[in-house]
């Protein structure tokens, strides 16, 4: 339970530190304690670390073919990211907290 | 030394040294092609060639083993020369395993007994923890250098690097940083001389994919805010674009631990993590396995066969495509979402490896009677260090609150002064 808290508190401030919105620092405040707490656990204990093999590993491509075709333009879109991304997806990862 | 135990599917090691093509074994079956990586390995006394004696071990500083004697220094040949894994790996086809990374037979002895070839008495080795064993007779260290389908003996080894003074200081460096709030108990009894030098057991592997990946991504051509109410909001317009990739990929020494324990990295029962965060190895500096590497450190016994291993390896293998690719998708600033990810491996070369650890373990006892093993680890090769320093959970907790009730304070006062 503890664990998960502390993940949460984790994800939270670094939504809130990727966030351009000024607005969010009162909501760091608030929850200052447990961000204070999560930051330390993560610090001694490194439960969020591993190796980062998607990166860390050398890989070449060859032969590569690229096809790109434009469907339509959108407008008014309000948010940042594109839905559903998963280029940046890692599924390997052998640490579980759970 | 004779091997008193039997050695099932053992091959004939009375081959050539060298280990070119001719090495590589095609079995009748539709088995894995071997490699064969332990030819011309011999058990028992393994002598100093300049004045026969048995007392050699790494010499840290330069890589090499020496002779504790004579001072004589040599060292085995490079494990990628020796077996060809440097070659192409667009021609890989198939499924390539060295013979020290075949299949564990239940059958097998984990402790062997041996018989001294300088003496006649019998040597047990423990396989676990060490390939050596000294003859309590006639004093002489005997070697394992052969492999048996028990996981012991790997087809290659990377020596320590790093000596163990600078392996000390490093987690002293590390755990200094973080005393403040660590367990009073870890504090008093935190001793960096403690430190082991370990070989862990390794997978290396090296896979030939043809990767093809459909969906889409989105270009961001405008940002601009809007009215909504009161306040400004910020809108985004965009290209849509149907995407596809279609390469081969060349993944060069992916290592995965085989070791069944060291592969579950659940944080709220093990640190086994910290052990897998110092990864990478520099393993193309990896030489044929020579039992008197291991002289002076500890070793873990691979557990985990190839069929354990190649689900997490493949999917690892996705993963390093995955993230590759992205160098052709830097034009889709607002991401890619793939509909179709196929990776389909054309041929995989495994190779087993002991690579080397300095681990500093600390065993904490909890509430409840509930103990929790805590590492430091350095990469004795690269000096990468990581580790997890058990926690003083009050002391936290009450400068956590304390915390809390200030910043509480703080977003009050922004509030009603109104920044």
């Amino acid at each position: 339970m503890l664990e998960f808290a502390l993940v949460t508190a984790g994800q939270v401030f670094a939504d809130s530190g990727s966030s351009d919105d000024g607005g969010n620092f009162g909501l760091v405040l608030l929850a200052s304690g447990f961000v204070f707490y999560a930051l330390i656990y993560f610090r001694y204990r490194n439960v969020d670390k591993r190796h980062k093999h998607e990166s860390e590993t050398e890989a070449t491509m060859h032969n590569l073919r690229e096809d790109d075709r434009k469907v339509k333009s959108l407008k008014g879109l309000s948010n940042s990211r594109m839905a559903g991304e998963n280029g940046d997806e890692v599924r390997g990862v052998r640490r579980r907290f759970f | 030394m004779e091997n008193l135990n039997p050695k099932p599917d053992a091959v004939d090691a009375a081959g050539t040294p060298t280990i070119p093509e001719s090495a590589l074994e095609h079995p009748a079956d539709a088995g894995p092609d071997i490699i064969q990586t332990d030819a011309g390995a011999r058990d028992g006394l393994a002598k100093c060639a300049r004045c026969g004696a048995t007392e050699i071990a790494l010499n840290v500083a330069t890589g090499m083993l020496r002779c504790s004697f004579c001072r004589f220094e040599w060292a085995s040949d490079n494990a990628a020369d020796a077996f060809d894994l440097n070659g192409d790996i667009g021609k890989l086809s198939g499924v390539i395993v060295g013979s020290g990374s075949t299949d564990i037979l239940p059958s097998t002895d984990e402790v062997l007994t041996f018989k001294c070839s300088a003496c006649g008495a019998e040597v047990v080795i423990d396989t676990n923890h060490g390939t050596q064993a000294r003859c309590h007779w006639c004093r002489n260290k005997l070697s394992m250098n052969q492999q048996v389908p028990n996981g012991a003996v790997p087809d290659m080894v990377l020596p320590f690097k790093l000596t163990k003074e600078a392996a000390v200081a490093s987690i002293a460096k590390f755990v200094g940083k973080r005393k403040f709030f660590a367990h009073p108990k870890f504090k008093q009894e935190f001793n960096p001389e403690n430190v082991m030098g370990v070989y862990l057991p390794y997978m290396v592997v090296d896979i030939n994919a043809h990767a093809t990946f459909t969906g889409q991504g989105e270009h961001e051509t405008r940002s601009y805010t809007v009215k909504q109410g009161d306040d400004d909001v910020r809108r985004y317009d965009a290209d849509l674009y149907d995407i596809e990739r279609e390469f081969d990929i060349h993944i060069n020494d992916l290592t995965v631990e085989s070791s069944s324990e060291r592969l579950n990295q659940n944080t709220s029962q093990n640190s086994n993590n910290i052990i897998n965060t110092i990864m990478p190895f520099d393993v193309e500096n990896a030489v044929r396995y020579d039992s008197n590497y291991l002289a002076g450190f500890t070793s873990e016994r691979r557990d985990s066969n190839l069929d354990d291993l190649q689900p997490i390896t493949h999917v690892q293998a996705e993963d390093i495509t995955r993230h590759r690719v992205r160098d052709t998708l830097k034009f889709y600033d607002r991401g890619v979402r793939w509909n179709r990810q196929q990776v389909d491996v054309v041929g995989q070369r495994w190779v087993s490896a002991y690579l080397p650890v300095w681990l500093y373990s600390y065993h904490q006892t909890k509430s409840g009677g509930r103990s929790f093993l805590h590492y430091v680890a350095v990469n004795a090769r690269t000096g990468e260090t990581m580790g997890s320093v058990p926690l003083n959970q009050g002391k936290l907790l009450l400068v956590s609150g304390l915390v809390q009730v200030i910043g509480t304070i703080a977003a009050i006062v922004i509030t009603v002064v109104g920044f």
